[in-house]
């Protein structure tokens, strides 16, 4: 019973701890500039996030995540810059490419049953080469956008929006997987492949078509953080998001996920999200240098999986 | 018909000849790896534009092989160890660490390949390598620091943003900036500790949570100038400016140049950049491996310079070449 609380209301307790410590430690992390600051520093990995979810509650892992964002900047940009498409037509390329590289790692680990991992490892190397050829291996300076809005601070005007439009659309995006994994059957089914794959074959379950739309539901994420990567640097970065699926990753089972598979929950991996945002912030406005925060998340991410592990050896 | 197969017997001797002397050449050209510590910045390509201008000059061979990911010592040694298999009759090489690329340096010295390196340092090896190329950094950031000092009259507090851990180029750029700065004893360093690590969006993140650090309630920000000692960490700083709509409101002064940053100096949101000039160490570096190879003695260390450009001086031909160098002129013939 306990640990049933603990494991639904974790990541939550974990992050009002953080921000707690945080808070009187220096009061500054409580204004509003200084929230709004970090919801939006949440939101390139939050999004992606949405989608890793998808793929671990699966039982699979995307490698690839932080090569598709710096892809999919890439293919705004240059939308944008080179073919002067509409802001619109080039988030939605941007999206786009990333769906299709999660097609082709969904593809790979279902036709040919090849490993999640090493696909996407794959994958990895093979996105971020074809990141760097498309922009010729040099940052494309698209400048001030409508795009450049959705992750920018509110101007004074128009305030009645509370959050900026990137972070209404990670919390939208949010709820509508998080619905769909409650209420349909095909989220229901997400879970039965990630529990056990030989069940869910028995069942009746489509486990290759499940998979497959988690990796492209993943690589489509993945494009839309790419998209926000833009909208934040005001440049498509081949050499972006470096090693930024290890944050994802880190968020989701901060959140809950466990890597065996069949468990985890959108909300949790935000949380788990916006814990390593209010790390690092923290961290910063104390003036602590980098390796500080490092060990701090370190620390969260193990202690997570500790709970994950006890939980598991209780019900057993 | 007999003309005819004279004119191919012509023909073919003409193409014979034709390959014939071209085989002489090749082995008689000088063949010179360049190997830079990545492919994708405009920095590398620069170097490479310089090296190429330099083998067109002297009429040698240039091998261009870079890491795939920056930041792969394993695999620069891995390329270094190549080029000794291959038989290459020189290196140009930038290391990436100042310490495990020493051996694989000092084992194609062994083999009679020299080694010229260029942009970063190895650690006590004045003996094995040829010449050293390099822009001083040290030199470059007390530059930066004087300059941030004059601008602010000698006044104020400034924020140095570092770049990573463990970089040897960054960390000299720093300690000079500090040396120069603690000159000024009006000014106060209120932060030194924070790093913009490798990405432009974590530049960012850091950038903004200095704002937020020192921004009081009523919106005066608690520092009037900043210094960021490389590309990725000045446009970090630039874009979280500009984000919170403070851009040219503190004297801001960066390293090195590239369109974004070119851009900020002409708007007056960044007021000064330390630009370095890697074109001539490409051309630095062939120039003096071939002078080497041909016998001439070498200077042990060559200093490539660094450049303090603002608004009022970027106009001027000399720093326009430095900021905008015409690259394609170089790379698109090969």
């Amino acid at each position: 019973m306990n640990w049933k609380i603990l494991n639904k209301f974790g990541p939550f307790l974990a992050l009002l701890f953080v921000y707690v410590f945080f808070a009187l430690l220096d009061a500054k992390i409580t204004t509003f500039t200084a929230l709004e600051t970090m919801l939006l520093q949440t939101v390139i990995v939050g999004i992606s996030a949405i989608g890793m979810t998808l793929v671990i509650i699966a039982g699979g892992i995307d490698l690839a995540a932080g090569s598709i964002i710096a892809l999919g900047s890439v293919v705004v940009a240059l939308l944008l810059e080179s073919f002067q498409f509409s802001p619109l037509v080039a988030a939605l390329g941007g999206i786009g490419a990333g769906a299709l590289c999660g097609i082709f790692n969904g593809l790979l680990i279902t036709r040919l049953r090849l490993v999640p991992f090493i696909v996407t490892l794959g994958s990895l190397l093979i996105v971020r080469g074809v990141a760097k050829g498309l922009s010729g291996s040099i940052p494309i300076n698209v400048g001030h956008t409508p795009l450049s809005n959705l992750l920018a601070a509110l101007p004074a005007d128009q305030k009645w929006q509370l959050l900026p439009s990137g972070a209404w659309l990670m919390i939208i995006l949010a709820a509508l997987i998080a619905g769909m994994l409650r209420y349909t059957k095909l989220g229901r089914h997400i879970f039965a492949v990630g529990s056990n794959e030989q069940t869910a074959r028995l069942c009746g379950v489509a486990v290759e078509r499940v998979k497959l739309f988690v990796y492209t539901a993943a690589g489509a994420f993945s494009g839309i953080s790419g998209l926000m990567l833009m909208s934040y640097q005001e440049q498509g970065d081949p050499t972006g998001a470096i090693g930024l699926e290890l944050d994802v990753i880190a968020a989701v089972v901060i959140g809950g996920g466990s890597l065996n598979g069949g468990e985890g929950s959108i909300l949790g991996s935000i949380i788990g999200a916006v814990i390593m945002t209010v790390i690092r912030t923290g961290c910063q406005l104390n003036g602590w240098p980098p390796w500080v925060t490092q060990i701090v998340t370190g620390l969260v991410i193990v202690l997570a999986v500790l709970v994950d592990q006890l939980r598991h050896r209780q019900t057993a | 018909m007999r003309i005819f197969s004279l004119l191919l017997i012509a023909v073919f001797f003409l193409f014979a000849g034709f390959s014939c002397s071209k085989d002489n050449g090749e082995s008689d050209k000088l063949t010179i790896s360049v190997i830079p510590k990545g492919t994708t910045q405009e920095f590398w390509k620069s170097i490479h534009a310089g090296a190429v201008k330099a083998s067109q000059e002297l009429d040698v061979n240039i091998l261009w092989v870079g890491p795939e990911k920056e930041d792969d010592r394993q695999q620069q040694i891995t390329l270094i160890n190549n080029q000794i298999i291959g038989q290459v009759d020189g290196i140009v090489l930038a290391p990436l660490d100042d310490m495990a690329i020493r051996r694989p340096v000092k084992s194609a010295v062994d083999k009679n390949i020299p080694v010229v390196i260029v942009d970063s340092g190895l650690k006590d090896s004045e003996d094995v390598y040829t010449s050293f190329i390099a822009t001083d950094n040290f030199e470059g950031g007390k530059i930066a620091g004087r300059q941030l000092g004059e601008m602010l009259e000698g006044n104020g507090k400034v924020i140095l943003l570092r770049y990573n851990e463990g970089s040897a180029s960054t960390d000299k750029r720093e300690a000079g900036f500090m040396e120069a700065i603690a000159e000024f004893s009006g000014i106060e360093v209120v932060s030194d500790e924070q790093y913009a690590g490798v990405t432009k969006a974590t530049a960012q993140q850091a950038s903004e949570n200095l704002i937020l650090r020192f921004r009081d309630e009523q919106g005066t920000l608690g520092f009037d100038g900043i210094f960021c000692p490389n590309e990725s960490s000045t446009y970090g700083m630039l874009q979280a400016l500009q984000r919170n709509r403070l851009e040219g409101q503190v004297k801001f002064v960066g390293f090195d140049a590239s369109p974004a940053l070119i851009e900020g100096l002409e708007k007056g949101e960044i007021h000064g950049l330390v630009v370095q000039n890697p074109f001539n160490m490409g051309y630095l570096g062939v120039k003096t491996m071939v002078a080497h190879l041909n016998g001439q003695p070498v200077e042990k260390r060559i200093d490539t310079g660094v450049h303090f450009i603002t608004q009022e001086n970027m106009t001027q031909p000399d720093m326009q070449e430095l900021i905008k160098p015409d690259l394609d002129k170089w790379l698109k013939e090969n």
